[in-house]
């Protein structure tokens, strides 16, 4: 009898050489690398305009730029690239070798996610020479900056259930873009009632800044301004945040998962 | 290669249409078989089955003496597939989309050597946006063959291609065969299927309506004679069956060429009537293809594919 195991399923060497070839496209493509690589960074400008060394100016630019990075490089460049391909049927002609489903999302979700996690890291000293501190929980930050990853690669494999091509999913990431950006956007409104702020910190967008905040600044709620948590506190305030994130995550996973198609519909 | 009862549906409900009816098929090993039919026939909805790209409604359907969709990885070790429509990224070049595939295989054969097979070396640069319908299907079946697979399955490999390159690819399939592998082709090209193929199954409707050697399918199908201007031939040629007058051509079908021949052209002489374009072919796999094709052939032409088209007739009509 043969037993198959996780190493027949998926190869670490064929993924990395399909992850290098979608680079190459990537880079091939002006409009994708700028997604990807230079305007999550226009965030950080806000630096240079507010109050040097204020840790809420910090807290929004941060906010900001983790949700650019999460729309475009992650969820808007793999939404794209992965219904192109399959509208170029590169996807099925793949499929008919010896390349695994897995090894393929993988491989296309790998560049946005590996730019993402650079900038997120890259953010750190930018913000410290601008006055900013350091994270207060270095951990934490870098757990949402991988959730955020996974979370909105999920999200964007789902999206292109119901996308024909790369030209439709200028519409079909709507939802998702408008989903992610309302809590962030709606946080700085100062009269808003508990109630629909609570509704809203149920959104990713919102659970991504509030981890932010916490991980990072160490602020105990939307209108804090001044670091209050240690290191330990911060894991209790994240909690609720984390879940969101995990919720969305695992809903992605399995919706997008029934409705995944590698063809074009005929 | 082995399918016996293989049905495959499109859809569900009253919408749902049922593309593959019942397909019973063998692949001997080491030989080229192919699979012809007319547009929406069912072939590539079966290729699709057999190369494990889709379920099958039912039926039972084995591959290198594996299941297509449960040892779909196995099994694509020891194949090569060419879809009916070739897919690759178009700012990626010729070289760069044959090393991409080469790093996907197990054991592939050098992208240089392949590049040589399939006459590509000098398009080795140029991306593949910019390539031709046919230099594109040549890097397609140099990804098919990189590995080289002991099945292979091809879906119209030479469409698109000039009638050199077609030649250079039937030396290519032959060679595979002669190499120990076994091929499963389709294709329109009636005359590609005569030169390649061991066997043939003709599909119609979703339905393998004929199989066996190209001599076996013609047989018991008509020789024909045609010429293009119409003259008033008698009616009692010896065995001379119906006489078609179709696109400015006389055709006479018969069982018994040489008879029914002599005696035209005896007629002829008699009359002094000139037979332009004086044509006689024995029964040839193109006279079967087009009887099945334009429903002349009522073995092949199963009732139910026209029910659905015309529900409201009584079932007598059709009968």
């Amino acid at each position: 009898m043969t037993t198959t195991t996780v190493a027949d399923r998926f190869s670490i060497r064929r993924t990395a050489s399909l992850t290098r070839w979608n680079t190459v496209l990537l880079s091939r493509n002006r409009l994708a690398f700028v997604y990807a690589v230079v305007l999550p960074l226009l965030p950080l400008a806000l630096l240079f305009t507010g109050e040097r060394g204020s840790a809420s100016v910090g807290a929004g630019a941060i906010a900001t730029m983790f949700l650019t990075i999460a729309l475009f490089p992650v969820y808007y460049n793999v939404l794209a690239q992965f219904v192109s391909r399959r509208d170029e049927l590169v996807l099925k002609r793949m499929r008919t070798g010896e390349t695994r489903d897995a090894e393929l999302l993988a491989s296309i979700a790998l560049p946005g996610a590996v730019s993402a996690v650079v900038l997120s890291a890259v953010a750190i000293p930018i913000s410290a020479a601008l006055g900013q501190p350091l994270p207060v929980n270095p951990l934490l930050y870098a757990a949402v900056a991988v959730l955020a990853v996974v979370m909105f690669t999920a999200l964007a494999y789902w999206t292109a259930a119901w996308t024909k091509n790369a030209e439709a999913a200028q519409l079909t990431s709507m939802p998702i873009i408008i989903l992610a950006s309302i809590g962030p956007l709606a946080s700085s409104i100062p009269d808003m009632s508990d109630r629909l702020r609570d509704i809203l910190s149920l959104t990713p967008g919102a659970a991504m800044a509030d981890l932010v905040r916490i991980g990072w600044f160490g602020f105990d709620g939307p209108a804090a301004k001044q670091a209050t948590l240690s290191f330990a506190e911060t894991w209790g305030q994240a909690a609720q945040p984390l879940l969101v994130m995990a919720a969305w995550t695992a809903v992605a996973i399995v919706i997008g998962r029934r409705s995944m198609r590698w063809e074009p519909r005929s | 290669m082995r399918v016996r009862g293989l049905r495959r549906t499109y859809g569900h409900g009253p919408s749902a249409y049922e593309a593959v009816r019942g397909v019973d098929l063998d692949v001997p090993t080491g030989s080229i078989t192919a699979l012809l039919g007319t547009n929406g026939a069912g072939k590539t909805s079966t290729l699709e089955v057999l190369e494990g790209l889709a379920p099958a409604t039912d039926g039972e359907v084995s591959v290198l003496g594996l299941d297509p969709i449960a040892d779909r990885d196995a099994i694509r070790r020891r194949t090569g597939v060419l879809l009916q429509r070739s897919g690759f990224s178009g700012d990626l070049t010729v070289r760069e989309t044959l090393r991409l595939w080469s790093a996907t295989l197990t054991n592939p054969r050098p992208v240089d050597e392949m590049l040589e097979l399939l006459s590509l070396r000098e398009r080795a640069d140029v991306r593949m946006l910019a390539l031709s319908g046919g230099e594109t299907r040549r890097v397609d079946l140099a990804s098919t063959l990189m590995a080289s697979p002991e099945l292979v399955i091809l879906d119209e490999p030479t469409t698109g291609l000039d009638p050199e390159s077609r030649r250079a690819v039937w030396r290519l399939v032959s060679d595979l065969r002669d190499g120990g592998a076994t091929v499963l082709i389709t294709t329109h090209y009636l005359e590609e299927a005569e030169t390649l193929a061991d066997r043939l199954e003709i599909m119609h409707a979703g339905r393998i309506v004929r199989s066996g050697t190209p001599t076996e399918i013609a047989e018991g199908h008509p020789s024909t004679i045609s010429f293009a201007n119409a003259p008033d031939v008698p009616g009692d040629l010896a065995g001379v069956g119906r006489v078609l007058h179709e696109y400015g051509r006389t055709t006479l079908e018969t069982d018994a060429l040489q008879s029914s021949l002599s005696g035209l052209l005896a007629w002829a002489s008699l009359n002094q009537v000139e037979l332009d374009e004086l044509d006689a072919r024995s029964p040839s796999l193109e006279s079967v293809f087009l009887s099945i094709a334009d429903g002349r052939d009522a073995a092949a032409t199963p009732t139910d594919t026209i029910a659905p088209l015309i529900p409201s007739l009584p079932e007598g009509i059709l009968r």
